[in-house]
């Protein structure tokens, strides 16, 4: 009997516990962020805004070419992000190591398979933003509807980019799926390469339409989005232009998926063109210092430069700031952490070759290690740090070691196997001979990859007037500039030349080699505008898309090694002299033609067959 | 209570021996496959190395989006793989230096296997001679196409040395390999009757020593490959 009561008790607790909770439960969610919250403002827009562009696909100091370590966001984990990796320091390993401009931490071309980049989540939140807009003209106004749309548009088309880059064609998704829909409508079909990059460039043309002139620093404004067409429209017309010369053979190339119609280059190099002249009078090349060297260094580093034309910025109170200062120097100079990737003799005589050899072959002797900057033109002195230059009131003091004596010519004595050669070599810097530092603080030496193996550092990006105390791991604010106007007029001299307007080429390559104190070109060739490009560019993470985009990738990275050049002193003359020698790692890079285009990631095939045919040879 | 409790139990363990009794009863991975990689021109073993031949394999009994598998055929111009699931595949010979073959295989693939591929090489390497003097090792060869029409660029022709058999693209060493290759980069069509014979110069061997050579003929197709000459041996004598 008793049990009967407890049971009646239990029961209507029960009974009377679910019917209140029922009426309380029916409130709006409060750990979600509903439409109305974002869309009721331009500020709750912003606040969308910002994880866009957060993930946009930009290839910064951060940015991991091989995909780098696990991120972990508000407790999900992102395996090979790439963009915005985990421990985003190592910033030496960037995609200018494998390319030959500098030599780094990859043991080979160790970048070329990509790592699944599939940013349709970040497409989504775009396509709910140009989905919704519309219907809050009430509460946002139509010109800041208008101008938001506009954004959105040349946001997507930067995700499209990045996808159109590595894969070719991608499905193009313009409105977000509805995750209840049948199977058959969530698994869309790829379209064309064609299609892809059309879309991209409508995509941009809205953005230049819909968006007003000038924008806060870090957004897109209409001069963004047409200055992103001119690098896109360029892209795809090396595509239909080189790809239709070298490519793999498959059933996506048949299918069109991969490779565009050799005749539809000149379209594209128009629309590159087109866009590119569009910011004519608008940006202009930062050129505010006389001294030539300087204005070349500051031009990365000085913030309202009127040739930044859209940038990523980092900082220290929000936990993003990056650490190129103390990833590109050596410790010697800097209070923690260590460099890892070299500027490369290949790289550095893309400027022609530097006075090392007599005419006889000898090696020339040098009084000073600074002598070698005599004459060498103030852009490559601003790109690469020399031996003998300075920082944070340091020299640059690299020596790969000691001649007791020297005596034939270079080529012979870097011939020899190295146990023949009579040099004094050390493994640390403190070794002495005869009381002579054998090897310099920065280097070279073989004993790790933290000091030079190449002879050289990078300057480009390096801030001198942080003092060497605070240069530490996530200490670095100054902003990446994705887009800014000399590439601008590269990609406008690139596409002029590919359509015969050679006086448009020459004129905006000279207007960029009189900014570097290089001496003008009485005449243009193709192979020059490629080559100011490279020297122009080094470092930002171009050349990788400019090798793949020509389709000389395979031809430049065949089996490829790459030079330094070594300082040593020679002890019984006082002096300095320079050897030609493949780096001190001497890696080999090879290309491989499929590499043209990366494989759909097989993640990706498994959630959607429809994927396939995959690109060729994977 | 207790006959609560004691019925719980008698419940959960039925329901673990149950589970327990379920085994896995899909066939493990004890199919094979096997065979040849014939040169169609002259009928021998295709002279390949590692890196080079692979045949593709994709089990289309399994799923119809397959993610493809590979054997890499050995340096004989043999190929084997003894653990691959039953099962019906869809199957092609790829990345060497022949004619791309189309057509794929369909075939069921069960213990002990076999089907041989007979591929026509771009480049055959006739007349393939060698001479040492002192440390100075000179191959000699000339290069003939099977078929002329659409052949991919020849990119050049380059000596493999190596200490073991296993020597080939990938295998060999670099200082008296890769650094005396001789550019060609022609078509062979366009190649002058002197220049189908070619001369290989290797300086500096080391005296004392046994290595195995062969020589490479490079062509620009979608893998780069290259067609072999047979492997020789080369005893380099002391002084």
């Amino acid at each position: 009997m008793k049990s009967i009561h407890k049971f009646i008790i239990a029961i209507s607790i029960g009974v009377g516990a679910s019917v209140t909770s029922c009426q309380k439960l029916n409130i709006p969610p409060t750990n979600i962020v509903t439409p109305d919250v974002i869309y009721s403002s331009e500020a709750g827009v912003r606040s969308f805004l910002a994880t866009i562009y957060r993930n946009l696909p930009i290839e910064d100091f951060k940015y991991r070419p091989d995909g780098g370590d696990d991120a972990n966001v508000n407790g999900i984990v992102y395996h090979l992000p790439g963009f915005n990796p985990g421990n985003p320091w190592m910033n030496f390993y960037n995609s200018a190591s494998v390319t030959g401009e500098e030599v780094g931490p990859y043991g080979g071309l160790d970048i070329a398979g990509g790592f699944g980049y599939w940013p349709y989540g970040d497409i989504r939140n775009v396509n709910t933003l140009i989905a919704e807009l519309p219907k809050h003209v009430g509460s946002l106004s139509q010109p800041t509807v208008d101008a938001l749309l506009g954004e959105a548009h040349f946001l997507r088309a930067y995700y499209y980019f990045g996808l159109a880059k590595r894969y070719g064609g991608v499905p193009i998704i313009k409105e977000p799926q509805d995750p209840g829909a049948p199977l058959s409508q969530l698994q869309v079909h790829r379209d064309k390469e064609e299609a892809t990059w059309d879309f991209i460039g409508a995509e941009l043309d809205l953005g230049y339409q819909m968006m007003p002139a000038t924008s806060d620093v870090g957004r897109a404004n209409k001069y963004v989005a047409a200055a992103l067409k001119s690098r896109a429209m360029l892209y795809a017309g090396c595509i239909a232009k080189y790809g239709s010369v070298n490519f793999v053979d498959g059933q996506a190339r048949s299918l069109g998926l991969v490779g565009i119609p050799a005749s539809k280059a000149n379209t594209y190099f128009q629309a590159a063109y087109d866009a590119a002249k569009l910011l004519e009078g608008h940006y202009s090349l930062y050129n505010a210092n006389s001294d030539k060297v300087q204005n070349y260094v500051d031009l990365f580093l000085k913030s309202g430069s009127p040739e930044n034309i859209f940038i990523k910025q980092y900082s220290i109170a929000n936990n993003t700031a990056h650490s190129w200062d103390a990833t590109m120097s050596p410790r010697y100079m800097t209070a923690n952490a260590l460099s890892r990737s070299y500027p490369t003799l290949d790289f550095v005589s893309l400027w022609g070759s530097l006075p090392v050899t007599n005419a006889d072959g000898t090696p020339k002797r040098f009084n000073d290690r600074a002598e070698l900057m005599q004459g060498v033109e103030p852009r490559l002195l601003a790109t690469v740090y020399f031996p003998g230059a300075t920082l944070r009131g340091l020299t640059f003091d690299m020596q790969r070691g000691i001649y007791p004596s020297f005596s034939g010519t270079a080529a012979a004595e870097v011939a020899k196997p190295a146990n023949s050669r009579s040099y004094i070599l050390a493994g640390d810097v403190k070794t002495l001979y005869q009381g002579k530092q054998v090897i310099g603080f920065t280097g070279p030496w073989t004993g790790g990859d933290e000091l030079t193996r190449t002879g050289f550092y990078v300057r480009k990006y390096v801030d001198y007037n942080k003092p060497q105390a605070t240069v530490d791991l996530y200490r670095s604010e100054q902003p990446w500039i994705d887009l800014r106007y000399g590439e601008i007029l590269l990609n406008r001299a690139e596409a002029a030349m590919e359509l015969g307007n050679t006086a448009d080429a020459l004129s905006d390559i000279n207007q960029l080699r009189d900014r570097a104190g290089a001496t003008s070109y009485v005449s243009i060739d193709l192979n020059k505008v490629r080559n100011e490009r490279r020297m122009e560019l080094a470092f930002e993470n171009q050349y990788y898309w400019d090798l793949k985009r020509w389709r000389t990738a395979d031809i430049v990275l065949d089996r490829a090694h790459f030079k330094g050049l070594m300082p040593y002193y020679v002890f019984n003359e006082n002096k300095y002299i320079f050897l030609a020698e493949p780096e001190l790692y001497n890696r080999e890079y090879t290309f491989q033609k499929q590499f043209y285009y990366e494989g759909i990631p097989g993640g990706e095939i498994a959630k959607n067959p429809n994927l396939l045919p995959n690109n060729p040879n994977y | 209570m207790k006959k609560l409790i004691s019925n719980f139990l008698l419940g959960a363990s039925i329901l673990a021996v149950s589970a327990c009794t379920k085994t896995d009863n899909y066939g493990g991975p004890n199919a094979s496959f096997q065979g040849r990689l014939i040169d169609a021109t002259t009928h021998a073993n295709f002279e390949t190395s590692q890196n080079s031949i692979q045949i593709q394999l994709e089990q289309i009994s399994w799923s119809a989006t397959p993610t493809p598998q590979f054997i890499p055929s050995k340096s004989d111009g043999t190929f084997e793989d003894s653990k691959l699931f039953k099962g019906t595949y869809r199957i092609i010979p790829k990345g060497g230096a022949f004619w791309p073959v189309y057509d794929s295989l369909k075939m069921e693939i069960k213990q002990g296997s076999s089907h041989d591929f007979e591929l026509t090489p771009y480049i055959t390497i006739k007349n393939f001679t060698h001479d040492l003097v002192g440390t100075t090792l000179t191959l000699k060869f000339d290069i003939d196409a099977p078929i002329v029409a659409g052949l991919p660029t020849i990119i050049d022709a380059q000596p493999y040395v190596n200490t073991t058999k296993l020597v080939g693209a990938g295998a060999s060493i670099r200082d008296f390999s890769d650094v005396n290759a001789v550019t060609i980069n022609k078509e062979f069509i366009d190649l002058a009757p002197a220049e189908k014979s070619i001369t290989l110069t290797i300086p500096n061997l080391i005296r004392g020593r046994t290595f195995f050579a062969r020589v490479g003929v490079r062509l620009n197709d979608s893998f780069k490959s290259s067609n072999f000459s047979e492997v020789i041996q080369i005893d380099v004598p002391n002084q």
